[in-house]
């Protein structure tokens, strides 16, 4: 089997703009509904989250089980009508509420105890977030994220050259852009919130998925020193074939332990794993046919290539 | 040949050391995992204190963690974050509603005069406080929920007696400029008080209504009685005035300076506001705890199986050298005391995966080296040192992300980071040091010494020049 990257790329080219596209649509959607690109979580607009489980070794506590209707005209009571409530499992709950502070949480929680039944203060899951957590939270990760390109543009035009680092950074937000957008159409379809972790995966995917650019572009520059004189395009689709084995079976032990964590890493993890599954498999596509088809069309259009931030000839002699 | 049996002694040696720590060095747990209550206190400017300073931070913690402290939280731990947060971690807590209660206000200090008449009774009451006071010392960790409480509740009790045997005079912990331990003599200490001028002209006044009476001054921290020192029968005319004193008594060098931090920590009237709490319960830990096991366990099994599968020979050894990666790793998180947390176990399963990409390299070249028509001795070495750069290359760029995800993330994503970079170091050591020793002392047995088992579908003329050079 034998990739024609350059050939195909117009293909490439337009299925990735057709999901970078219908990603954008889901986001300007999501802003209208939810002031934000994205499903946010309560990390994000702050609240208070509890989560109950009746406790069953108590007698004739878990006879029926937890009417959300009862639970909604407590909440009412409390003045917390416009609460959401979600059904978790027959005898578990969870509540999602503004801001509480530690009175009207205790007189909320001593309510329901009361009225619905005893629940096992073991099993029970309260977050409270509030409003300024969250700008915190966007505004540390953007930074992080961008120190992270500027690490990473810089590192790759010492070891290789500034039009290698410029299309791997475009790679990165191709990857970064479709997992935002999947996460929105998932956020408006079937109501995935995003959380802090999300950012994190981001992260995650910015730090990793440069690696599959890097090792063809690894191969380009050795057969580019081999064979100086030879036409680019040849170089790349070459280079792209030659570590394609390699760049498959990566991703697929990569895919094999985040399917476990997805599987098996309850609820918290479920999701973190999914971007971090998004993101990996659009590092290792866009690495074959978006950093490398670039660079090719980069390189046959203007021929030379943009010298490197540190001009040293002899710094493309090594690896 | 040497050379790698010395190379395979010292890996078996780093491994079984390894797994002796993960035994014998218990591994922190985050309150995700083993259950409890973490809150985040933001510490706020006021026009008074515009900046939060490092040392305000500091006295800030040291208020924070005497309040909780007092609640007899076992193990509860209080850090700074950042610039102007505090991290307050109680495991086992449910329901943080005390911590929250007593979090909430700022420490209120305060000198208070004792009033006439009740000279005999504070004697007697402070008496008994100190024995409850020992006692508590003592039950702390016992686990005896019950006498904890009835301890507390005597002590409470106390101090709201005492509380009556002093009048507020209006000395307030912000007219406290200063307090400070200094030694006197060998093994003597004393706290040195500095008034502003309101302050001082209060001090004065309230000094010279106790001296040579017998009676005391009050200093109140929380409506709870620091130090009750007397004042000296030389200022009965004046009282103490110049706004400085200093608290003499039988202090040691650790009993002064903690007043005296006591002390400054209720003059830096900086309210503190609760912004996040999260609280995990205990069974909810523990069902994390399993399922991190089953995710570990089964993501490190396929990845293990799909190695050989694939890779053959230099697969069952990538596979024994991942083996040696996770028990080194998890080695290391003990050893560095990282707290184990539910993302800190997602990026350690994810590592993993990721462990076996230099292998993945190495042997992909090995095979087009023998592809190439090259003995497999020189494709295992070409393998090995022309995949170099892009291991090289490939680990530098995940570990610039993980550095920048170290250095801006909060607690959180920070655990998550320094997981996955231990990682990424580990496995260029394992992948590189521990499968290169493990193959070629593999290939001193001439009956491993078969291409086939390195590459299938080779053309036959190349398996009978398979030879080892070295």
């Amino acid at each position: 089997m034998k990739l024609q990257v350059i050939r195909q790329r117009s293909l490439w080219w337009t299925i990735s703009s057709v999901i970078i596209l219908s990603g954008i649509v889901a986001m300007v959607i999501s802003w209208n509904q939810f002031n934000s690109p994205l499903r946010p979580s309560l990390d994000f607009v702050g609240g208070t989250r509890l989560q109950l489980e009746l406790d069953c070794t108590q007698p004739d506590t878990c006879n029926d089980p937890i009417n959300v209707g009862e639970v909604r005209q407590i909440l009412a009571e409390q003045n917390l009508g416009s609460s959401s409530i979600q059904v978790l499992d027959q005898y578990a709950i969870s509540i999602r509420t503004t801001v509480l502070d530690v009175d009207q949480r205790t007189q909320l929680l001593t309510a329901l105890n009361e009225q619905i039944g005893t629940f096992d203060s073991q099993a029970t899951q309260i977050d409270t977030v509030g409003p300024t957590i969250g700008r915190q939270l966007l505004s540390s990760g953007l930074l992080a994220l961008i120190v992270s390109f500027v690490g990473i543009t810089i590192y790759l035009s010492l070891r290789f050259q500034l039009d290698y680092a410029v299309f791997a950074i475009i790679a990165l937000f191709h990857d970064v852009l479709i997992t935002v957008g999947v996460f929105s159409i998932l956020g408006l379809t079937i109501g995935t919130e995003v959380d802090s972790l999300f950012i994190v995966a981001l992260l995650t995917i910015v730090g990793f998925s440069v690696n599959d650019t890097v090792v063809i572009y690894d191969r380009i520059r050795e057969t580019i020193q081999q064979d100086p004189g030879r036409n680019i395009d040849d170089v790349v689709d070459d280079a792209v074939n030659q570590t394609l084995t390699r760049s498959i079976n990566t991703s697929v032990t990569v895919l094999l332990a985040l399917s476990a964590i997805f599987l098996f890493g309850g609820e918290t993890l479920k999701y973190f794993a999914l971007a971090l599954i998004i993101g990996f498999t659009m590092g290792a596509y866009s690495s074959i046919f978006i950093a490398s088809t670039l660079l090719a069309l980069w390189r046959s259009r203007f021929g030379q290539p943009i010298s490197a931030i540190s001009a040293d000839p002899s710094s493309s002699d090594d690896g | 040949m040497g050379r790698q049996r010395l190379l395979l002694a010292v890996i078996l040696a780093l491994a079984f050391a390894a797994a002796v720590v993960i035994v014998v060095v218990p591994v922190r747990l985050g309150l995700d995992l083993q259950g409890g209550s973490q809150l985040t206190l933001q510490v706020k400017t006021t026009d008074a204190v515009p900046e939060i300073t490092p040392e305000k931070l500091e006295a800030v913690q040291q208020v924070v963690e005497n309040r909780i402290n007092g609640l007899g939280v076992a193990e509860a731990v209080v850090q700074t974050a950042g610039e102007n947060q505090l991290l307050v971690q109680l495991p086992g807590v449910s329901d943080p509603e005390q911590a929250e209660r007593v979090l909430g206000g700022t420490a209120q200090l305060d000198f208070r005069a004792q009033r006439p008449g009740t000279e005999q009774q504070l004697g007697i009451t402070f008496q008994a406080q100190q024995l409850l006071l020992a006692e508590k010392e003592r039950i702390q960790d016992s686990g005896d929920e019950e006498a904890i409480a009835q301890n507390q509740a005597a002590l409470d009790q106390s101090n709201e007696a005492i509380a009556e045997f002093f009048d507020r005079t209006g000395l307030t912990g912000d007219m406290l400029q200063n307090a400070f331990a200094a030694p006197i003599g060998a093994n003597s200490w004393e706290v040195g008080l500095e008034f502003n001028q309101e302050g001082g002209e209060k001090f004065a006044e309230l000094t010279k209504s106790v001296a040579s009476t017998g009676r005391t001054l009050g200093i109140f921290l929380d409506n709870e009685l620091l130090s009750a020192p007397s004042v000296a029968v030389e200022y009965a005319e004046t009282g103490i005035t110049g706004g400085r004193a200093s608290i003499t008594g039988r202090f040691d060098a650790q009993a002064a300076s903690e007043l005296a931090v006591q002390l400054r920590g209720g003059a830096l009237p900086v309210p503190v506001e609760v912004s996040e709490i999260r609280t995990v319960g205990a069974t909810l830990g523990r069902d994390s705890i399993q399922r991190s096991i089953y995710a570990g366990l089964g993501g490190l099994l396929l990845v293990l199986i799909f190695m050989v599968v694939y890779y053959r020979l230099p697969g069952l050894i990538a596979d024994i050298a991942l083996i040696i990666y996770s028990i080194l790793t998890f080695a290391i998180f003990s050893l560095l005391n990282v707290t184990l947390t539910l993302p800190g176990i997602a990026g350690f399963i994810l590592s993993i995966g990721m462990a076996v990409d230099a292998n993945v390299l190495i042997f992909e070249r090995t095979r087009e080296e023998l592809r190439a028509g090259k003995t497999l001795y020189r494709s295992v070495e070409a393998g090995f040192y022309r995949a170099f750069s892009s291991i090289l290359d490939s680990n530098v760029t995940s570990l610039i992300a993980c550095g920048a995800l170290f250095w801006f993330g909060a607690g959180l994503v920070k655990g998550f980071a320094l997981t996955l970079a231990i990682g990424v170091l580990v496995s260029m050591f394992t992948a590189l040091t521990c499968s290169r020793t493990l193959l070629l002392v593999a290939l001193g047995f001439p009956g491993l010494r078969k291409p086939r088992w390195f590459c299938p579908n080779l053309p036959q003329s190349t398996s009978s020049q398979a030879g080892v050079t070295s």
